[in-house]
């Protein structure tokens, strides 16, 4: 356990020695001291995670926290292991990346200072057992990160995102305060174990609180609909840390949800179909919007969200199965929710990283821009391809490992002999599905317009991917993508004790239910990749000897063709978005002459984010009226401020040697 | 033994299918047509002559005909046959059988996108946004033969779902009915795509493959009438009565395939092809049809009438 601490003191420290040293050794430094946490993390985690059991390790402070408990169980373990091995990729990444920042030197000093912080935070976060250090480190976790999103801070749409970014998060955080509060309030102590009397009572108090508690891990998390800071600070945040943010801390979010459902145990039946349907909205919503948009790290984002849909339709079926007393089912669930939590983490990384090369060597992130990037670019393209592939849910990557665990929690559930069951399992299976179908048609957009085809502007230099440290932690990634992807029983080793402790006691061989199918995908997809082998090899035979010629591509017989005429990202998602043009709308502006022949003219369109527009607007219009009747208390005057300050003192005193 | 037989004879078929609906057409309008075997004489020419491949492409290119045959040859093996069942079974198959399908539409999706042409570029498009609706009903489909079956992998659930009771045939016929829109749909004939106009704007399937040649073209020819021939097995699968013996279930698997071929000819004479902008209701007719066999057999289960 104190190899954890001592990890997240690595990180930390290689934060501050990064300040110290000059511009060009400050990557290099964080590198080695994130590398050598890797020592200490992954040891302990790798152990707490095969072996099972858990490290336990009390703190003392001062009052009002007492004593708190950092405890490692395989839930935190999981958390943990995802948190080390992508604060080390984005530290191999930032390498490279952040060249393009040299000579900001103040700037890239706080880059890392503040990386380390969060990536300290983080990994102690998910051991604190104490709601003060928990809330502690999650403001850190927050508020750092907040200073990764507002890096480019001279722009000002990357200060606007990162402000937004920041009030999303204390609202969220002003949730868990209050849930927290109200549990420790209860329960007289601050301690979480403290607390599952009181969220596992099946009163409406503890059903409201685990709303609560939702509402406010679902704002980290990127649930719809507390979704909409992640489109904003995503493509704010240098691509490193979009990265980090979307592949590891949005899942601590995840992570707090977990949390506290291991105090619920079984959960009331309500808050499982509630956290179903949520959960499918979100994927639904986030793929369809991500559809829409034109700026990858965007399109980008929005997935982050369905994926968070897709973790959470396997939290619900698992909650389902418990509610139901199926172990299998809750096993499915939870195992597919789980491992998706890591795949997203591999497949999301190596797209923001991927992103981030295209962005470096275009300086764009317009998809409309982009075009025939495969040439230029072959490692990242294939990479990228893996990692679209991966995302869509597709077989022979892990995607399709934990949809197919979800799907098959689903399926189970349709034997079920109560209807509402059978209706919300057969909802949720045509609704993955639909989202899977959706991501098909943005994954073809985004791989298929950028990389493939021609450049559809003119890129000032040459593109080309000569800084390997950008692709290292990309092939790293796409290894493990590959490896569940043919071998899915591995995730189930590496996830057991993780999914054992969301069962009830004594039913550790249920995966015996579950290995057999997945060994049988294994040597069913490696008959798939043979049968294409050998078709693919017939083809090259055959071709041998004959005449195979290039040419251009046919264009129906239109001479004059340029790589301007080829379909664009907005063109190819037109069908689609008029579909479900309700709840997609898109705005088009459309400017040119009022002449005969006009010259120019232009077209822009974008989507917009109903949640924005019927939810949040409404609610900080009303906000805003109630504040503007305080609005007197702020004069401006900084000795009236200094006397409010002195008022509140004068009470606290009166309070405190009042109340004794 | 029998089961792989009858796979090698599924496997050599579909270009019989496709010469069928083509002689259907041509009777119907009154001509005689090319023979029926004329697909298998274009494959086989196409297997024997060279290609010319647009500089503009990539390696996916070439991947995406060896990828579209293996996975309908794949999906084949997991589609169970009256009485035989299937070779390869495992929980939750359909699932991967739908996934191995779409992940060969990804790739042929991407390979008409890796040509730079904007007619591609638009059958691509239109391509995906309608699986996004078939794909959807028929996981309800699916979902609808689980829960009458309250079995987990199509092997077993084609198995036991002939085992008539009272308000299955109602529920059949509307499932038949959805899986033959996907049949349309998915094999891009009429009223969704035409096959038979090259170069048209309102083209899906067939406007993706424009600049494919040689072996690549009859790769994806074959592999589009093996996916047709699959679709046209599952409609089968739910025909055949479970008290057959082997060869009368086999006689009538084959004649009812037979059938389904016939009446996509002859849906062909009889309608045009939609507009464009039409296309999505029809689809969703496949949603509703579903969706009310899966309303049916809720009702029937769990107690309207007790």
């Amino acid at each position: 356990m104190v190899d954890l601490f001592i990890g997240a003191g690595l990180f930390l420290a290689g934060g501050v020695a990064a300040i110290f040293v000059n511009e060009r050794l400050k990557a290099p430094v964080f590198f080695l001291f994130a590398a050598a946490a890797q020592f200490f993390v992954l040891t302990v985690v790798v152990a707490t995670l095969t072996g099972g059991g858990q490290l336990v390790l009390p703190v003392y402070f001062s009052e009002p926290i007492g004593a708190a408990f950092f405890r490692l169980d395989p839930l935190a373990a999981l958390f943990a292991l995802v948190t080390s091995i992508g604060v080390l990729l984005t530290s191999i990444y930032s390498i490279g990346y952040m060249k393009m920042y040299s000579g900001e030197h103040a700037e890239l000093s706080s880059y890392y200072f503040f990386l380390g912080l969060m990536a300290g935070s983080m990994l102690l976060l998910v051991t604190a057992q104490n709601a003060i250090v928990f809330m502690v480190l999650w403001e850190i976790m927050s508020i750092s990160s907040f200073f990764l999103v507002a890096f480019e801070n001279g722009k000002e749409e990357v200060r606007k995102a990162s402000l937004y970014y920041f009030i999303a998060m204390q609202v969220g955080a002003a949730f868990l305060i209050a849930a927290f509060s109200w549990c420790s309030a209860v329960s007289g102590s601050l301690d979480f174990d403290s607390f599952a009397p009181v969220l596992g009572n099946y009163g409406s108090v503890s059903i409201l609180l685990f709303v609560l508690f939702f509402i406010g891990f679902g704002t980290k998390a990127g649930f719809v609909p507390m979704h909409t800071w992640l489109p904003r600070a995503h493509p704010a945040a240098p691509t490193g840390v979009s990265a980090l943010m979307s592949g590891v801390m949005i899942k601590t979010g995840i992570y707090g949800i977990l949390r506290i459902l291991l105090l619920v145990k079984i959960p009331d039946y309500r808050l499982a179909y509630g956290i179903l349907l949520i959960s499918l909205i979100t994927g639904i919503y986030g793929v369809m919007n991500a559809i829409g948009q034109h700026d990858m790290k965007r399109l980008l984002a929005y997935h982050s969200i369905e994926n968070i849909g897709i973790i959470g339709m396997g939290i619900g079926v698992g909650m389902l199965g418990l509610v139901y007393n199926n172990p299998l089912i809750a096993m499915l669930g939870f195992l597919g929710g789980l491992l998706h939590v890591v795949n997203h983490f591999t497949f999301k990384s190596v797209l923001f990283y991927g992103s981030g090369v295209v962005y470096s060597q275009t300086h764009t992130r317009s998809i409309d821009r982009l075009g025939g990037l495969g040439k230029y670019l072959p490692l990242t393209s294939v990479m990228f391809l893996i990692a679209s592939l991966a995302i869509t849910g597709l077989p022979l990557f892990n995607g399709f490992v934990s949809e197919f665990a979800i799907y098959l929690g689903l399926v189970r559930s349709l034997s079920s002999n109560s209807l509402s069951v059978v209706v919300a399992a057969l909802v949720g299976f045509s609704g993955l599905a639909f989202i899977g179908a959706m991501a098909l048609l943005c994954f073809t957009k985004v791989y298929g317009i950028c990389f493939l085809g021609l450049p559809r502007t003119e890129y000032r230099s040459e593109p080309n991917e000569k800084e390997s440290t950008l692709l290292v932690p990309m092939g790293i990634l796409t290894f493990f993508m590959m490896a569940i992807g043919l071998l899915p029983w591995l995730a189930v080793l590496l996830l057991k004790n993780v999914v054992m402790q969301f069962l009830p006691t004594g039913s550790s061989d249920i995966f015996q239910a579950i290995l057999p199918t997945f060994r049988t995908i294994s040597i069913a997809l490696s008959g798939f990749a043979a049968v294409f082998l050998f078709f693919f090899g017939l083809r090259a035979l055959l071709l041998r000897k004959r005449k195979v010629e290039a040419f251009k591509t046919w264009d129906c017989g239109y001479q004059v063709g340029s790589s301007r005429l080829q379909y664009t990202g907005s063109s190819f998602a037109q069908p689609f978005l008029q579909l479900v043009s309700e709840l997609v709308p898109q705005r088009i502006h459309v400017e040119k002459d009022p002449v005969l022949f006009p010259r120019d003219a232009s077209l822009e369109s974008h989507t917009q984010d109903l949640s924005e527009r019927f939810i949040f607007r409404p609610a900080i219009r009303l906000l805003n009226r109630f504040l503007d009747a305080f609005s007197w208390i702020q004069s401006g005057r900084m000795q009236q401020y200094i006397l409010y300050g002195l008022i509140f003192l004068v009470f606290l005193l009166i309070w405190v040697f009042g109340v004794r | 033994m029998a089961l792989l037989i009858v796979e090698a004879v599924i496997v050599v078929s579909p270009l019989f299918f496709m010469g069928l609906i083509n002689k259907v057409k041509a009777l119907w309008a009154g001509r005689k047509g090319a023979p029926l075997l004329q697909p298998y004489y274009d494959f086989i020419k196409l297997l024997g002559k060279g290609e010319v491949v647009s500089r503009t492409t990539s390696f996916v290119f070439k991947l995406a005909p060896s990828l579209n045959i293996a996975a309908a040859l794949f999906a084949l093996t997991i589609v169970p046959l009256p009485i035989l069942g299937s070779a390869v079974h495992f929980e939750g198959d359909f699932v991967l059988f739908a996934y191995i399908l779409s992940l060969a539409k990804f790739i042929t999706v991407l390979a008409a996108l890796d040509t730079g042409s904007s007619f591609e570029g638009m059958g691509a498009s239109r391509e995906v946004t309608y699986s996004t609706i078939v794909e959807t009903a028929f996981f309800i489909v699916i979902g609808s033969v689980a829960l009458l079956t309250h079995r987990d992998s199509f092997d077993t659930i084609f198995a036991v779902v002939n085992v008539a009771s009272g308000y299955t045939p109602l529920v059949k016929i509307l499932l038949v009915a959805s899986l033959f829109i996907m049949l349309l749909a998915e094999g891009s004939r009429v009223p969704v795509d035409d096959p038979t106009t090259h170069l048209e704007l309102t083209m899906i399937h067939e406007v993706m493959i424009l600049d494919y040649s040689g072996p690549d073209l009859a790769y994806i020819q074959y592999g589009a009438a093996l996916k047709m021939t699959i679709i046209s097995i599952l409609i089968a699968d739910l025909l055949v009565p479970a008290y057959l013996v082997l060869l009368p279930a086999l006689g009538l698997f084959a004649l009812i395939n037979i059938l389904v071929f016939i009446s996509v000819g002859a849906v062909e004479s009889l309608i045009a092809r939609s507009r464009i902008s039409h296309i999505p209701q029809f689809l969703f007719l496949m949603t509703t049809l579903s969706l009310t066999a899966f309303a049916i057999l809720a009702f029937f289960l769990f107690g309207g009438v007790r």
